[in-house]
């Protein structure tokens, strides 16, 4: 797992005490781990680790709602490298 | 895992989707505290903020008076794979103090696609939490007379 992915896990997991670990495939929007509060610090946070300007207004949801779609859209260089 | 079953969509005539919100004036102090305000420009525009404002800084109650009152605005519209478009549905204080809601852009769109001209919200708060609760206007349906004659 890519450094800035892990971190984007363990910064939901700080917010989430009662939970262990967070499964790749788990719907973080459905488990309610990213509201629409947070959504905006997380966006702080996905641009300080993956180093890319995220348009909030053109995200799409499906592309924050599991570990693995963040990997995909925001580390997938990094975890080639 | 049984089928969910399926929720009227928003808009429609004699159907309003009501929308609540509530935030917690801890999570917001934690935000304004640990980024300042410029964290809250990616959610409030300039007026909204400048309603916030009083003479020590943003007033946090306010704000989260706001924000509840657009998550609950947007949770009217029943907008499927969106985030809320923070700063497209903006709360404004009228004369009198009572919020008006004015919608832009995509939320503009997403209200006309549910047949909703607008959106009103009523906000209150009490040290810890505001909470925030929106109703659909539902735009009047247009006549539209049947091209079909009657015989009675």
């Amino acid at each position: 797992m890519a450094d800035g992915l892990q971190t984007v896990k363990n910064w939901i997991l700080e917010r989430h005490p009662e939970r262990e670990d967070i499964a790749s495939d788990l719907d973080l929007i459905e488990n309610r781990l990213i509201d629409s509060l947070s959504f905006v610090e997380f966006v702080f946070l996905l641009e300080q680790e993956s180093g890319t300007a995220i348009q909030m207004e053109t995200l799409e949801v499906d592309s924050i709602r599991t570990l693995a779609a963040i990997e995909q859209h925001f580390f997938k260089t990094a975890v080639q490298a | 895992m049984p089928a969910r079953p399926v929720a009227p969509p928003a808009g429609g005539l004699g159907w309003a989707n009501l929308g609540m919100d509530i935030v917690s004036v801890n999570r917001v102090r934690r935000l304004l505290t640990q980024y300042g305000e410029t964290f809250f420009e990616r959610m409030l525009t300039p007026g909204e903020l400048a309603d916030c404002r009083t003479a020590d800084g943003l007033d946090i109650l306010s704000l989260c008076g706001r924000i509840a009152a657009k998550e609950a605005a947007f949770k009217t519209l029943r907008v499927r794979g969106r985030f809320l478009p923070w700063t497209d549905i903006v709360v404004r204080r009228s004369d009198g103090g009572w919020p008006l809601v004015e919608l832009r852009g995509p939320a503009a769109g997403m209200a006309q696609e549910s047949g909703i001209s607008e959106i009103t919200v009523s906000i209150s708060h009490d040290v810890d939490y505001a909470v925030a609760v929106a109703a659909p206007i539902i735009a009047p349906t247009p006549y539209v007379p049947s091209s079909s004659s009657s015989s009675s």
